[in-house]
């Protein structure tokens, strides 16, 4: 699903963000990446999104080489991966529901579709009765679960999470990873960015430790190293 | 369909959210529209000006009353060979007399006295208007050397330096004109590029989500060139309605200036309403999609 070859990252002429990093990711797989604050799993992210681009390497995302995506091809990569982050980025003057409309209008999606998606992603979150609630009327754990059903609009293949339970209580979000865990079993590659040791731990799921740019372990049911 | 529709609701959601930009920016526009309006009204007054002073400019030869209706068809000949005449009139004893009685027949003394001096005391002339005024000065010459038996007086009548220093002036006012209208297009310009650098500033979340989850650069971008569209049309609209009741208001002055001179510049505007508002509206048009696409590039990383 996902191969990263020898792939070198430096911003403005610093040192190495990523160097020299090789990463296989399987369809189906649950990968958590762990690392210390400045260890470049954003900047990872971020590559595999075509946000960034590698300085050398290669990165292939389900058949398609994006090491030198154009601009123009990038929207047709985000239509095939979700992601979320820390900070939810909802819209705050639009309903959950509205939030969620918004990424298929602006991708093309038709009125049908939308009409048909937005509720059966809200379904899946567990959010169809706070459709209609802004974004400051819910809790943090809502936000994210409302991110995630923004993520999920196009059916993607690839669910990114970069520290989605950043912000939130352990009871939020063990409800997150439990959400990302059940997303996972339907089929999408779910790849979690976090800090949270207790996560890692509980998961039991394969663990890709970073440190300066380099991965220093990989563990198929792994805890949290460091 | 569903995607024009969603691109006028963005475009809509711009202008709306941040009205003041949107008044300033139409406003500035409309300024600039003003001020290039203004220089074409100048112009057309001014070519209008040169034409009516033009036709002013005639060189009269007066001649003997007893000259002979032979010598002077022979001298008008001899005239209408030399450069730069466009016609020679003959106006005769009789014809003058009777120009002079019609542009006086008002007042009762001049008409009273030329009764009581019992004869007609005019001279038959001929009068020669040139075909370049611009080269009139030649032409006097040549006048002031003809010799012959039968004139009496020249009178060169001093229209053509009038010419000259219209020219001049509306050339100095053009001059003037085009630095305020280029003045006012850059500032039209520097205005736009700012308008969308906020615009974009205030829905950076916005542009931030779109880019996020898929939305194609054509569907961020398109937003913006049609506010650009939209400024461009209400301006050219505000322009036509202040303008007018703007030409309506000189025309009362052009027709005192040009007393007997058919010249009507809202008729003006009118007639070639498509041709000039058309053009403005092209030309702003593309300039403030320009502007906006540069700031879009720039800032919005699309
Ligand atoms: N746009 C950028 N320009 C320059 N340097 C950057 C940029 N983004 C990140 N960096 C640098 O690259 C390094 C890795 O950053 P990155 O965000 O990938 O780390 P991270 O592992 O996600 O950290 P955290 O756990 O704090 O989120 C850091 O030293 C950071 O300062
Ligand atoms: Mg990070």
């Amino acid at each position: 699903m996902i191969h990263l070859k020898n792939i070198c990252k430096t911003y403005s002429h610093r040192t190495k963000v990523l160097r020299d990093l090789n990463l296989n990711i399987h369809p189906g797989e649950f990968v958590s990446i762990v690392g210390q604050s400045g260890a470049g799993k954003t900047t990872l992210v971020k590559i595999l999104i075509g946000e960034e681009r590698v300085d050398s390497g290669q990165v292939e995302i389900g058949g398609w080489d994006i090491t030198r995506l154009s601009r123009r091809e990038v929207p047709y990569l985000r239509r095939q991966i979700g992601v979320i982050f820390q900070d939810f980025k909802l819209l705050p003057k639009k309903t959950l529901a509205e939030n969620i409309a918004f990424a298929l209008e602006v991708s093309g999606g038709t009125n049908a579709k939308i009409k048909s998606i937005v509720p059966s992603v809200l379904k899946i979150v567990g959010l169809e009765d706070k459709a209609d609630r802004y974004p400051t009327e819910i809790s943090g754990g809502e936000a994210q679960r409302a991110a995630i059903a923004r993520a999920l609009v196009h059916q993607p293949k690839i669910l990114l999470a970069d520290e989605p339970t950043g912000n939130l209580d352990t009871i939020n979000a063990d409800e997150i990873i439990d959400l990302l865990l059940r997303i996972n079993r339907f089929g999408t590659t779910v790849i979690l960015v976090t800090h949270n040791r207790e996560i890692v731990n509980r998961l039991n799921r394969r663990v890709v430790a970073m440190e300066r740019g380099e991965i220093i372990s990989d563990q198929e049911h792994g805890k949290y190293v460091l | 369909m569903n995607t024009i529709l969603r691109i006028l609701k963005f475009s809509a959601q711009d202008i709306a959210r941040n009205v003041w930009l949107s008044v300033a920016t139409i406003t500035i526009l409309v300024l600039t529209l003003f001020s290039i309006n203004i220089m074409a009204t100048v112009r057309v007054i001014s070519d209008n000006a040169i034409e009516v002073i033009k036709g002013k400019v005639d060189f009269s030869v007066y001649l003997k009353s007893e000259a002979g209706e032979g010598e002077i068809l022979a001298l008008k000949t001899k005239i209408e060979g030399l450069n730069n005449v466009k016609s020679v009139d003959y106006v005769s004893k009789q014809q003058a007399l009777q120009k002079f009685r019609d542009k006086n027949q008002n007042n009762q003394q001049v008409i009273e006295a030329l009764r009581e001096l019992g004869k007609n005391p005019l001279s038959p002339s001929l009068n020669i208007l040139p075909n370049d005024t611009t080269q009139a000065a030649q032409l006097v010459e040549s006048l002031k050397r003809l010799d012959s038996d039968i004139i009496e007086s020249r009178d060169f009548s001093d229209n053509a330096a009038i010419v000259k220093k219209v020219d001049y002036i509306t050339g100095k006012i053009n001059e003037a004109g085009l630095f305020v209208i280029i003045v006012f297009s850059l500032t039209s310009l520097l205005v736009i590029y700012n308008t969308v650098k906020v615009t974009i500033y205030t829905h950076r979340r916005e542009i931030e989500i779109m880019r996020l989850v898929g939305a194609s650069r054509s569907f961020i971008v398109a937003p913006f060139l049609v506010s650009a569209l939209i400024y461009t049309l209400i301006a050219i609209l505000l322009i036509t309605s202040i303008f007018f009741p703007f030409l309506t208001l000189l025309q009362p002055y052009l027709e005192v200036f040009f007393t007997g001179y058919n010249i009507n510049i809202v008729s003006y505007f009118i007639n070639n309403f498509w041709f000039i508002f058309g053009v403005e509206f092209l030309a702003a048009a593309f300039a403030a999609a320009s502007a906006s696409l540069l700031a879009v590039r720039k800032y919005s990383k699309v």
